[in-house]
């Protein structure tokens, strides 16, 4: 499992990386998103791989912490995402700003010969 | 006392600048007065530096970095602030009839006194460092005075070769004096000047030593740095009378004066100052003689005799030092008349061209007498101050010189030569018969504007004639401040027999005017346009040639180094992290994968994502539309994995955001231009391909670092970490069993505070975008698709389409749907504190609801029904959050502090209300508002689209 | 048992530019007055607090000059620690001057020029301030997003082609930045077990192997973000492009903003790394101090090759921050005082050349200055006519006055701060024991110096001698900034002494980590009855 995921994670950020690398800003865009996939696993798999123990402690009487997941790095991952969300949110409309504004899809405003 | 000398010039140059710019006279007077009363106390203080005694000043500034305000007054220093302000007294009365009535003299004046200032500064320092601050400010205050006329090129020229050049050597002399401070530990002039045999013997000593060589060089006008000081002719001849006689230049040879204890006596010193003083005299004294520009004769007139001055130093003997300093003051006598001699010729005659001015004497008798006097003065004619130190200098070559270095004396002999011939050169504009080329007839100056150069000729005459009673007392001062025990004996008598040196003054006499002579015959000075056999050496062109160089070089520098364009900047990210992790990861820690273990099922699961991951990055050029599926798919699958790996609130979380992301994104993907697959698309040939591989290796080199890192961080031993205790008191002490959803809420709500702020920024942001947004001409038409006249639909509002459209049985079931949803909202909303869900997820669902109508019957239609402006959710929600936090404090607790309100309702009994609660619903406030608010804005987009004219057989639609 | 309100001043930098900036969202945009208001307001308050917490953390309010404030009241490293030491008080001190001037400046035009500027300020101003007070971490990553959510609606405010085109970039490369931190931090995480930053700083000495090897990838990718904050090359290109495209006041924010990176690796590596307790001692050093310089050497160079305003302003401030992290990579304690000194001095310096800029370019004549290039390109000699000066009307010669002033700040020429910077860094580099390296450093700086000059020269004398500028006609609430900013250059000239001996105070607390580690982690929770029941009945 442990090597599944690290496999995954690897694949996310790569085709990510590839992506912000190509010069349409629509490609960086899908590039962000599939790098802050990988990124929030990444955050989130740093508190371990625990199977079926969500840390919600109902039943009464002290919990014992070693029966639920680390909830730390699932809050921060929560935060991530929510902060991701904007800012992507945000890279779509300067994209269709920059388009309508240089008239080009070019990250950098303009056609470079490249 | 003497600290009133420093600031009275400043603060004068202060009052100077607010003066209105016609008032010539008074601020003549206000420059003459500060100047005057300078003189008084400088004469005030002889009486106590005349009997030996140092005057001193010392003011706290910095004293842990050892630099503070301190000035001290010996005899050299006094004999520098008579000179400075001596002179400066008399430029100032010159150039109240010099400048022109026109001249807008507020700016002039202020400048010279500023400067007077900082040479006044400059030789009263007695700290090292402060010695530096004034020398860059004489530089800053020179570049103004010479760049005073700034309409014209010339000037600016020179000024900004005189700064660039002394401003350099004031940074050498800086880093030479931090070094000198370093080893002596302290930068006060007293305890260096005692550290002599210390300095001397330092391993850093040649590098203190030629730094401040640097510095002294490059201000006085050293070879071969001498070409600044030509230039600068440009400035006012006042300007030039001050700077180039007695001031600017002369504050290189003061410092070398003054560290001569510290740092002369060795065979480094001999070579590189004295080395360089030869040259330049040889040099500047040859140049003088084939110019045609009086000013221009004079100032290489100034820089052979600085040579000499440095050449004097640089012997290291005292004998040398005296004869150094008595030409200080000599030249800055005469040389200041000749300028001033020169500055009327050219203000009565309209011209400094020596081609042209003839037989001068008939029309400006007094002036022309004046000036032979000075120039005789120059050239070394007995009875004349210059004779005197002239002499002293040749019987200095001969006794350092001696056998071995003959050509040491041959040297002086020759700038005697060319001095002499230079002086006549200068003269000749008196005689012969008067030219009739000039277009205005020069008369006599008012007496005023040539009192200055009558007393300084007189000045020369006097010291000429009777040394002893008038100069001796002062220069003894300057020449025991200097040398102290080791002071020699000499004495300035006219006539010392006929000796060596004497000889040679006499060859120098005969051979300069022989010299001229020949070259008036045989040479035909007038119509010799470069100098002969020395012209190559053109040192200004050099430093012209070097800076457009250093121009280029910077300029090629940053088109390698940097980059304009995106791709490469996030290239060197991405590399940066790539190497971090080469570097730093301890391989032989990183245990080999096991790939045995783990469940098929997620294994399979991963093998999907992964796929639309790479499907994704394949298609996002040409099928957006298919990319944007293939990311959800990974979207999706993360979000199961969160789910599978027990992270309830994530996974719902995340596949909120991925719908809501998913809407934005189609929204938007309508701006996009439309991109087809080239026809028979080369496969990527030539720098394409280069570029491809370069980037896939850059990828796949980021992704297998992630991998690594993973695992390694998964499968290693445990840490201790911090999650205990959230998991501890979440229940019993935050008041929900939801570990996570407290976490945001009460343990790290501040956090959570932070996130939501983002969310509100990134939606005014993008409001404020779109609110000017006007779409691309060719993407604001309706699509091909919707434009079939054949489709009843085109005819149609988004509205009617709902209604009574081809929309209308999704309606029925999308606006039956609304509550229910609302309602889901609620309840994830409600249950957050101890189940999955909270008020994040809440916002998210009660926003895709409102999509779903957006999306249904278009933007009119649902605000007309369900007004709710986005901008206040936000503002409330954020306000809301901040209060809860801020209602910690009434109960003496800190900022977002949780308490529970226990309120007891007819119908529910008793309810247990905690603060977070409410801190939740400002989350949920604020993610509804921005939500919408960005939604909204892109969705208008569409309406204001169609406003655009396209497509004229388009109907209009939803004003 | 309850809180002494002098606590809550702590939280009080981030709070009210939030509550002010909640309140600014729906107030319509026609009434700018009351907007701007408002937010002047605001800001005047925030300098009032920086100044209290300025004066509590130098007058023994607090034991050790460290205050700690735990949000929510969690005791730290659990909860969230707010911690403000002499540095974070003066950090915040700074900000708010800056804001008020580029506040005021952006009165008459700047601010209308688009919708929601006064909020995004105070959203930015929020972000800034928490930065700087936060000891936790993932806080400071939220804070760090914050503040540049914020700088990305300034940049784009009033947007024109050259600002969405610079936007493009920014975002982009502060997108990736972003998750370079994420990264780390969960490294750190992994390794350490703990956010919080003086709980780091206690649990280094006892990692093992493979943990210490962790935290050191971890901190190592979290440089990166901080890095491509404070533009260290070759992370930093988009720096010029954004200052040149930004509104004269943003640009003047945005000054500060770059120092906020230095101020993180400053704050982070003196806590982590400067110690020598454990196996990580002053890891990374020679990565800051070598980038530095090459930092130094491509800002010089940029300044050099660039003769537009823009361009100069942002390559002299890549030069500035290349010095600091140079000097901070020298690792030498006694340099840290004066290199603090410098940041004050050039951030000062460089707001105000990023505000006089636009008056400098309003009042150039650009037909002349064109001709006047060619003139010298080609040495056409005027022809010396009777030489009469130009006389200066007052507007230019403010002008004119100011860009001098900035560029003896720039440059560090005597007699402004710039010098006094420079000579004390010179000074501390040679009073401890003397490295090659350092003297290499000291080299290069006063070179970099020059290359400014040169550079500053050049562009002075064809805007104002060359190109007959014309005169400009200004607001007074554009001159008043201005000359504020310059005034402190002065001020922090003749207060040189006493200011260089509370940056020494400063550094020396900053090399004490044991010194926060006491004082974050032993800060007690506030526990009153009311609270105890609260929380038991939850």
């Amino acid at each position: 499992m442990e090597a599944t995921i690290a496999i995954a994670i690897g694949v996310l950020f790569g085709s990510g990386v590839w992506l912000i690398l190509r010069p349409r800003s629509f490609q960086v865009l899908t590039g962000l998103l599939l790098m802050s996939y990988a990124v929030n696993l990444f955050i989130f798999i740093m508190g371990r791989l625990w199977v079926n123990m969500p840390p919600l402690t109902v039943e009464s009487g002290a919990p014992d912490p070693a029966a639920y997941a680390d909830p730390l790095p699932q809050a921060l991952v929560l935060t991530a995402i929510v902060i991701g969300f904007a800012t992507t949110a945000l890279y779509l409309v300067l994209m269709i700003g920059s388009r309508s504004v240089t008239g080009t899809d070019h990250v950098d405003g303009k056609e470079t010969d490249q | 006392m003497m600290q009133a000398l420093v600031i009275i010039p400043f603060i004068g140059s202060l009052i100077a600048a607010c003066l209105p710019a016609n008032a010539r006279n008074r601020e003549a007077w206000l420059a003459g007065s500060v100047a005057l009363c300078g003189l008084l106390i400088t004469c005030w203080l002889y009486l106590r530096v005349g009997d030996g005694e140092v005057v001193r000043y010392q003011l706290q500034w910095l004293p842990a970095y050892g630099l503070n305000v301190s000035l001290r007054m010996d005899g050299l220093a006094w004999l520098f602030a008579m000179l400075i302000q001596g002179i400066g007294l008399l430029v100032v009365l010159y150039a109240r009839y010099y400048m022109s009535p026109k001249d807008p003299v507020p700016r002039f004046f202020a400048f010279l006194l500023a400067f007077m200032g900082s040479m006044l500064g400059i030789v009263l320092s007695g700290n090292l460092i402060q010695l530096v601050i004034f020398w860059e400010l004489t530089s800053i205050t020179s570049f103004l005075l010479i760049g005073y006329w700034h309409h014209r090129i010339d000037a600016r020229r020179g000024a900004r070769m005189a700064f660039t050049v002394t401003a350099a050597g004031g940074l050498c002399l800086l880093a030479g004096v931090l070094l000198l401070g370093h080893i002596v530990g302290s930068y006060e002039l007293d305890q260096v000047l005692a550290a002599g045999e210390l300095v001397r013997n330092h391993d850093w000593y040649t590098a203190v030593l030629a730094l401040v060589a640097l510095g002294a060089l490059t201000k006085s006008a050293q070879f071969p740095f001498h070409f600044w000081l030509s230039h600068a002719m440009a400035a006012p001849t006042p300007v030039s009378a001050y700077l180039h006689s007695a001031t600017m230049v002369k504050a290189g040879v003061f410092l070398l004066t003054r560290l001569w204890p510290v740092l002369s006596g060795t065979p480094e010193w001999f070579w590189m100052i004295a080395g360089a003083g030869i040259c330049t005299l040889l040099l500047g004294s040859f140049y003088a003689i084939f110019q045609h520009d009086l000013k221009g004769l004079l100032a290489y007139s100034t820089i052979s005799h600085l040579g000499l001055i440095t050449a004097l130093l640089g012997f290291g003997t005292p004998l040398g030092v005296v004869a150094a300093i008595f030409h200080i003051l000599n030249h800055a006598i005469f040389k200041a008349s000749l300028f001033m001699a020169a500055g009327i010729l050219d203000h009565e005659t309209g011209t400094r061209d020596m081609r042209l001015l003839r037989g001068l004497y008939h029309v400006l008798p007094i002036t022309a007498t004046l000036a032979i006097v000075a120039s005789a003065s120059m050239a070394g004619v007995p009875l004349l101050n210059g004779f005197l130190s002239k002499e002293m200098f040749f019987a200095e070559t001969t006794a350092v010189g001696g056998r071995d270095d003959w050509w040491m004396s041959v040297a002086a002999v020759a700038m005697g030569i060319f001095s002499v011939t230079y002086s006549l050169r200068f003269i000749s504009v008196f005689f012969g018969k008067f030219t009739d080329e000039l277009t205005v007839t020069p008369h006599e100056p008012p007496h005023w504007m040539r009192f200055p150069v009558e007393l300084l000729v007189m000045l020369c005459l006097v010291v000429g004639i009777v040394p002893a009673l008038s100069v001796e007392p002062f220069l003894d001062r300057a020449v025991v401040a200097v040398l102290a025990e080791q002071a020699p004996y000499y004495d300035l008598a006219v006539w010392h027999g006929f000796n060596l040196p004497f000889l040679m003054s006499l060859v120098a006499l005969v051979g300069g005017i022989l010299f001229y002579i020949v070259l008036r015959r045989y040479y035909s000075l007038s119509n010799s346009d470069k100098v002969p056999f020395l012209h190559r050496i053109n040192a200004a062109k050099l430093y012209d040639h070097n800076m457009g160089r250093l121009y280029q070089m910077s300029a090629l520098a940053v088109e390698w180094l940097g980059t304009v364009r995106l791709q490469p900047q996030l290239m060197w990210i991405v590399i940066a992290l790539v190497a971090v992790c080469l570097v730093v990861i301890p391989w032989a820690l990183v245990p080999l994968p096991a790939l045995g273990d783990g469940d098929l099922a997620f294994a399979v699961m991963w093998v999907i994502g992964a796929l639309c991951a790479v499907a994704a990055a394949w298609q996002a050029k040409y099928h957006r539309l298919a990319a944007l599926l293939f990311v959800g798919g990974t979207g999706i699958v993360t979000a199961m994995t969160f789910l599978w790996l027990s992270a309830p609130d994530l996974a719902l979380t995340q596949l909120m955001v991925e719908t809501v992301t998913t809407v934005l994104i189609l929204l938007g993907l309508r701006w996009l231009p439309p991109r087809l697959l080239p026809q028979g698309r080369q496969g990527g040939l030539g720098i394409a391909a280069v570029r491809r591989s370069r980037d896939l290796l850059i990828a796949v080199g980021a992704g297998a670092v992630m991998t690594v890192l993973s695992y390694w961080a998964l499968t290693r031993g445990t840490t201790q970490t911090i999650a205990d205790f959230f998991l501890l008191r979440a229940r019993s002490e935050g008041g929900g069993s939801n570990v996570v959803n407290v976490l945001l809420v009460d343990f790290r709500a501040f956090d959570t505070f932070g996130e939501i702020t983002v969310l509100g920024i990134v939606a005014l942001t993008v409001y404020a975008l779109l609110r000017r947004f006007r779409p691309a001409p060719e993407s604001a038409a309706l699509p091909q698709q919707q434009l079939d006249p054949t489709d009843a639909a085109i005819h149609q509002t988004p509205a009617e389409h709902a209604d009574s459209g081809y929309l209308a049985i999704p309606a029925v079931y999308l606006r039956f749907l609304l509550p229910f949803m609302v309602m889901a909202a609620v309840y994830f909303f409600m249950r957050g504190h101890n189940l999955p869900g909270g008020g994040f997820v809440a916002g998210l669902i009660f926003a895709v609801a409102m999509i779903a109508q957006y999306m249904l019957a278009g933007a009119t239609w649902v605000e007309a029904r369900l007004p709710l402006d986005p901008h206040r959710w936000l503002s409330w929600g954020l306000g809301l959050a901040a209060l809860t936090g801020l209602g910690a404090w009434l109960f003496g607790h800190p900022f977002l502090t949780s308490h529970t309100a226990h309120v007891t309702l007819p119908v529910f009994g008793e309810l247990h209300l905690p603060s977070a609660f409410l801190f939740d619903l400002g989350v949920f406030m604020v993610v509804v508002g921005a939500t919408m608010l960005i939604l909204v804005a892109l969705s208008h987009q569409t309406m204001r689209s169609h406003r655009v004219p396209a497509g004229a057989a388009v109907p209009e639609r939803s004003s | 048992m309850t809180l002494d309100w002098s606590q809550h001043l702590i939280v009080a930098p981030v709070l009210v530019p939030l509550l002010v900036a909640a309140l600014l969202v729906p107030l319509n945009e026609t009434r700018h007055q009351v907007k701007f208001l408002i937010n002047a307001g605001a800001v005047a308050v925030q300098f009032g607090i920086a100044l209290m917490l300025v004066s509590m953390t130098d007058g023994g309010h607090w034991q050790d000059g460290i205050g700690v404030y735990l949000a929510a009241n969690w005791a730290a490293p659990f909860g969230i620690a707010l911690v403000v030491d002499r540095l974070a008080a003066l950090m915040l001190l700074l900000t708010a001057l800056l804001a008020a001037c580029a506040l005021l400046y952006s009165m008459m035009r700047w601010s209308r020029i688009g919708v929601h500027f006064h909020s995004l300020f105070q959203f930015m101003l929020m972000g800034l301030n928490g930065a700087f007070l936060t000891h936790d971490l993932f806080n400071l990553f939220v804070f760090f997003e914050v503040m540049l959510a914020a700088s990305y609606g300034l940049l784009l405010h009033g947007y024109n082609l050259k600002r969405i085109r610079a936007g493009m970039q920014f975002i982009a490369v502060n997108l990736v930045a972003s998750l370079m931190f994420l990264i780390g931090l969960a490294l750190i995480y992994a390794a350490a077990g703990t956010l919080n930053m003086a709980d780091l700083a206690m649990r280094l000495e006892g990692l093992g192997g493979d943990q210490l090897a962790l935290l050191k990838v971890g901190a190592g990718v979290l440089a990166i973000a901080f890095l491509v904050k404070s533009a260290m090359w070759p992370l930093g290109f988009w720096l010029p492009i954004t200052y040149a495209a930004a509104s004269p006041p943003v640009a003047a924010m945005f000054v500060l903003m770059t120092k906020v990176g230095v101020y993180v690796v400053l704050r982070l590596w003196l806590l982590l790394f400067s110690s020598d307790s454990h196996g990580a001692a002053s890891f990374g050093a020679d990565v800051l101090l070598w980038g530095g310089m090459a930092t130094i050497v491509f800002g010089a160079a940029g300044m050099l090759a660039s003769d537009r305003h823009g361009d100069l302003a942002g390559y002299g401030a890549i030069m500035s921050s290349g010095t600091l992290l140079a000097l901070i990579g020298l690792g030498e304690s006694g340099v840290v005082g004066a290199a603090l000194f410098y940041l004050l001095s050039s951030t000062l310096g460089m707001g105000a050349f990023m505000l006089l800029i636009e008056l400098v370019e309003r009042s150039r004549n650009p037909v002349e200055a064109m001709l006047s290039l060619t003139r010298e390109a080609f040495e056409f000699e005027e022809t010396p006519d009777q030489p009469v000066g130009v006389g200066i009307p007052a507007a230019l010669a403010f002008i004119g006055l100011s860009f001098g002033a900035c560029a003896l700040v720039i440059t560090g020429l005597p007699p402004l701060s710039g010098f006094v910077a420079k000579f004390s860094v010179f000074h501390a580099l040679l009073a401890g024991e003397v490295r090659g390296v350092g003297l290499a450093v000291m080299g290069l700086v006063i070179l970099s110096g020059l290359a400014a000059i040169i550079a500053l020269m050049r562009f002075g004398v064809r805007t104002f001698w060359a190109s007959g500028a014309i005169n400009a006609r200004m607001h007074l609430s554009e001159v008043v900034p201005v000359s504020l900013l310059l005034f402190l250059c002065v001020f922090l000239t003749l207060r040189a002494g006493p200011m260089l001996e509370y940056l020494e105070r400063t550094s020396a607390t900053l090399h004490q980590p044991q010194l926060y580690a006491q004082r974050v982690l032993a800060e007690p929770a506030v526990m009153s009855a009311s609270a105890q029941q609260a929380r038991s009945d939850g």
